[in-house]
């Protein structure tokens, strides 16, 4: 039996750190998604650049796919 | 056109360029959960420098991106002494290159508030975190503002687990 703050995170619920400072907690108000940068923070620098090459080169072919349909 | 930021890094670095990482990409590599469609640096702006980067990127079709007739990346000494920055179109990707950075100050400056990073291609600096909320804050964009938010959480966490930004 999963508990309701179980489901809640698995639809997406965000859980900040128990020790999340005010900087924090207003990023994720504004509406970060804190949980990407909770991941990056536990990258290395270089992993970090890989990561952003692997998103840029996504936004880079949706962009171009977008381009070609309304070429078309 | 694709960008790849680590293609022109170890083409930089080959040539001995002096420059300083700011923009997007400091922020990436910080932490920030951001995706940026250009590589700016800060470097230093005298005939030598510029000659290095100009060398590093002479085949990849560079070009002023921001001139109307996109006119090649040929420098000449009058150049050299007289530009202030350098905004570039490279078969791979974008390349800005700025003497000096908003609310940081010229390449010295932003020099002494950079720190070095460690990658597999070489070791490069990047602007601090502290200087690039400065930068990010007095350049005062909505996008960068929002940018300044994100990387706020980040310095109070990093603050908090004790790590060097």
């Amino acid at each position: 039996m999963i508990d309701e703050e179980t489901l809640a995170q698995m639809n997406g619920k965000y859980v900040c750190p128990p020790d999340a400072g005010p900087a924090w907690r207003a990023a994720m108000e504004y509406g970060f998604d804190m949980s990407l940068v909770e991941d990056a923070l536990r990258l290395t620098p270089e992993q970090r650049l890989e990561q952003h090459q692997r998103a840029l080169d996504l936004v880079l072919e949706v962009k171009e796919a977008g381009e070609r349909h309304a070429a078309k | 056109m694709p960008q790849n930021d680590k293609a022109i890094l170890s083409r930089l670095k080959e040539q001995k360029v002096e420059f300083v990482i700011i923009g997007g990409l400091c922020g990436v590599l910080h932490g920030a959960s951001l995706v940026t469609l250009d590589l700016d640096i800060c470097c230093r702006f005298n005939r030598e420098n510029l000659r290095r980067l100009e060398a590093a990127v002479k085949d990849l079709h560079p070009r002023h991106r921001l001139t109307a007739n996109k006119l090649p990346f040929e420098l000449t000494n009058h150049l050299c002494d007289t530009l202030k920055n350098v905004y570039l179109n490279t078969d791979f990707g974008i390349l800005d290159c700025l003497s000096e950075v908003l609310g940081v100050g010229g390449y010295e400056e932003v020099w002494r508030q950079s720190v070095p990073h460690s990658l597999s291609y070489g070791e490069f600096r990047i602007l601090n975190l502290e200087a690039l909320i400065a930068a990010k804050s007095a350049v005062g964009r909505g996008k960068d503002l929002d940018a300044v938010k994100l990387l706020l959480a980040i310095k109070e966490r990093k603050a908090q687990q004790n790590e060097l930004f």
